[in-house]
């Protein structure tokens, strides 16, 4: 079996370097004359380039690369993943848009439609990452008042839902939270293949209602064992309930021609943190389950980047360097791609990688990195072939 | 006066144009190589139709049978980079405070050409079939909430508000997702409520194509109504066409083919010069329809738009 390796179109602009904090692609910072989509034509002027327009790039660059597709995520201050995937669909060929998405903010029938649409848009090149939110502050700020665990609940009934308009005509159902008399997609919508699920979720909430709807369980990178244990309680869970679950790892990497090089790229990157953004990163108020998990390495708190060095090749300090999760591989080409190798040996059915930036990183992780898998564990190839 | 022209894309409408499912071999046509095309390319060639032959946006029609209207708009929005696209879809999408974000990355991706119509509500049983819950006496109220809701986050920061339907604690957009322009409002309705909620919250209200004079006094209510609230909203009217050369050909289409209510019949000039009349009565925006999409968006465009301009230039040099 293969595996599927995905990248990340970042929403929230990007840095034309790991080294540097500002975002200077996209209009999050404040935009200085080397900034671009916008950026300025040669009079001084708006060229009239958007932050779409790059992403387009990336996209591109993703495909060419040979990965399957990359995801959207979707935060207060991100573009949108339903929106961007549309915008891109007509100018991309293989790129599969995983649009994260939180379930309670659409009505399931509609989403359903809009799904399908999107299907057909795209040749069948949609797919989800379902989040259930993080709740606290946050989740108010999208007008959700729903607590924890009865957000699993609703994120369970809206997947039974969104799958039963979509397989069935005259479907009828009544749960707690959702109610569809006579439901169903109309058949040319619902002739599209039901896009692929990769769930995220770390409570023992999250993992009922993956074993229930997950193609893939997505987790952030964690120290090895810890996800290794996550994965076979996972992997268990499911089988018990007679599917195969397949599980995925987000990660970020720093891969370079040699390790000095990579190493020398985080330690000029985590000295350019500004204390603003350590104190930003410190105060995040939330009730996820994953990310306290992450917070145990508490890369805030550092004062020397090797501080960080969690493991050989593996660093605990990403998040200073841009929003998302602590863990990450930084090495030579040869490194990243054994450290993926023991990912895959130890339950990975499939990634999501990046690199900053965003543009760059996928033409060199696909021409330097993806090549070289399977070298460290030969067992693997033969298990592929 | 400036008027603004729509040219009506409708997704359900002539469901065998380029669905490849619809497409079958007879053995005798040799079958296409490479990629097949899909729905979407129709939909992007009238919209290629609609920008060559100059109408100022594309109105995409929210069909609970067929694709979504702001998947559509938003996949042509990259390929016509002028028209203004105008997506209807119903109030019960879901969480108001989500709409609007995502409007925020079109108008971002799209230099501000995205508009909001809100469909009408369906009947009780097509409600339930979309799984909306929301009894028939508070449907007003909700897209009353779903608007101050919308509208709030994308102006106000922090913004928090308590509603029947909608609730919201310490949100609002920050930069640069609040730098976007709000999207134009279009709503629609001929009851007492619907013309009140459009005093309110609309920036353009949409008329179904009628009599004159019954389109003249619902305009009169509204321009009372807004006024009271201290507001000015547009009028627009869905107005289906059937032109042809002469008056005789489009009359004897319109017995041929049948049509739908209200449709103007008649040759390139008298068509012209009825919307020429609703203009002066103060319609501004004119969402146009006729099928087939795609050829009658030039048959319109070429031929019946420069003739509403050149009278609306007269009307406008003898004023």
């Amino acid at each position: 079996m293969t595996i599927d390796f995905h990248w990340r179109l970042p929403t929230h602009g990007c840095h034309s370097s790991i080294r540097r904090g500002n975002y200077d692609r996209g209009d999050w910072s404040p935009p200085g004359p080397e900034n671009l989509a916008p950026g300025l034509d040669r009079a001084g002027g708006d060229d009239g380039y958007r932050y779409i327009d790059h992403l387009a790039q990336i996209a591109k660059a993703a495909e060419s690369a040979g990965f399957q597709g990359g995801l959207i995520p979707s935060f207060p201050n991100t573009d949108d993943p339903w929106v961007i995937s549309p915008l891109l669909a007509r100018e991309t060929s293989t790129f599969r848009f995983m649009i994260a998405f939180q379930p309670g903010f659409g009505n399931p029938v509609h989403t359903a439609r809009a799904a399908a649409s999107l299907q057909r848009a795209t040749g069948g090149r949609l797919l989800f990452n379902i989040i259930t939110g993080g709740g606290g502050p946050a989740q108010l700020w999208w007008g959700d008042s729903f607590a924890h665990d009865d957000r699993y609940g609703r994120t369970d009934e809206w997947l039974d839902v969104f799958k039963g308009v979509w397989n069935n005509r005259g479907f009828t159902y009544r749960g707690r939270f959702y109610e569809v008399a006579d439901g169903g997609l109309p058949p040319l919508l619902a002739a599209e293949d039901f896009p692929e699920i990769w769930f995220s979720g770390s409570s023992d909430a999250a993992l009922r209602v993956a074993s229930n709807h997950a193609d893939y369980y997505l987790s952030w990178l964690e120290p090895f064992d810890q996800l290794f244990d996550k994965f076979a309680r996972v992997k268990e869970k499911t089988a018990a309930l007679g599917r195969r679950q397949k599980c995925a790892i987000r990660v970020d990497l720093v891969a370079r021609r040699t390790e000095e090089e990579a190493w020398r790229d985080i330690r000029l990157g985590f000295e350019n943190v500004s204390d603003e953004t350590r104190q930003r990163w410190r105060g995040q108020a939330t009730d996820s389950v994953g990310a306290s998990r992450q917070a145990a390495l508490r890369p805030t708190e550092a004062t020397r980047w090797d501080d960080l060095i969690v493991a050989p090749n593996l660093w605990g300090g990403f998040s200073l360097l841009r929003g998302g999760p602590a863990l990450g591989i930084v090495g030579s080409y040869e490194q990243c791609a054994a450290k993926l190798d023991e990912l895959i040996q130890g339950g990975a059915d499939g990634f999501i990688l990046a690199g900053t930036p965003h543009l760059e990183e996928a033409y060199r992780v696909g021409e330097e990195v993806l090549p070289l898998l399977g070298r460290s564990a030969p067992a693997l190839r033969e298990a592929a072939e | 006066m400036t008027i603004r022209t729509y040219w009506q894309i409708d997704p359900a409408a002539e469901p065998r144009r380029l669905e490849p499912s619809t497409r079958r071999a007879n053995g005798i046509v040799t079958p296409l190589r490479g990629p097949a095309p899909n729905r979407f390319g129709y939909y992007a060639q009238i919209a290629e139709a609609a920008a060559q032959t100059a109408f100022d946006g594309l109105f995409v029609a929210h069909r609970a049978e067929a694709d979504e209207s702001r998947i559509v708009a938003a996949a042509l929005a990259r390929e016509v980079r002028r028209l203004e696209l105008v997506a209807e879809f119903p109030a019960s999408v879901g969480s108001a405070v989500y709409a609007a974000k995502q409007a925020t990355t079109f108008q971002r991706g799209a230099h501000g050409r995205f508009a909001w119509a809100i469909a009408p509500d369906g009947d009780a049983r097509s409600r339930a079939r979309e799984g909306d819950l929301v009894p028939e006496d508070r449907l007003g109220r909700r897209l009353d909430e779903f608007l101050t809701v919308a509208r709030g986050v994308h102006a106000e920061r922090p913004f928090t508000f308590t509603g029947e339907h909608f609730e919201v604690e310490n949100g609002g957009f920050e930069a640069p997702l609040n730098r976007a322009p709000f999207p134009t409002v279009f709503l629609q309705g001929e009851s007492e409520e619907a013309l009140d909620l459009s005093a309110r919250h609309a920036d353009v209200h949409l008329l179904r194509a009628g009599p004159i004079d019954r389109l003249a006094a619902l305009a009169e209510s509204l321009d009372t109504l807004a006024k009271r609230a201290d507001r000015s909203v547009a009028v627009g009217l869905l107005q289906p066409v059937l032109v042809r050369e002469t008056e005789e050909e489009a009359r004897l289409e319109a017995n041929r083919a049948g049509r739908a209510l209200g449709t103007l019949v008649g040759s390139y000039d008298t068509v012209a010069a009825r919307l020429a009349e609703l203009a002066a009565l103060g319609v501004t925006h004119f969402v146009l329809s006729a099928e087939p999409a795609l050829e009658e968006a030039y048959r319109v465009g070429q031929h019946v738009l420069p003739r509403l301009r050149a009278r609306l230039a007269q009307t406008h040099a003898a004023a």
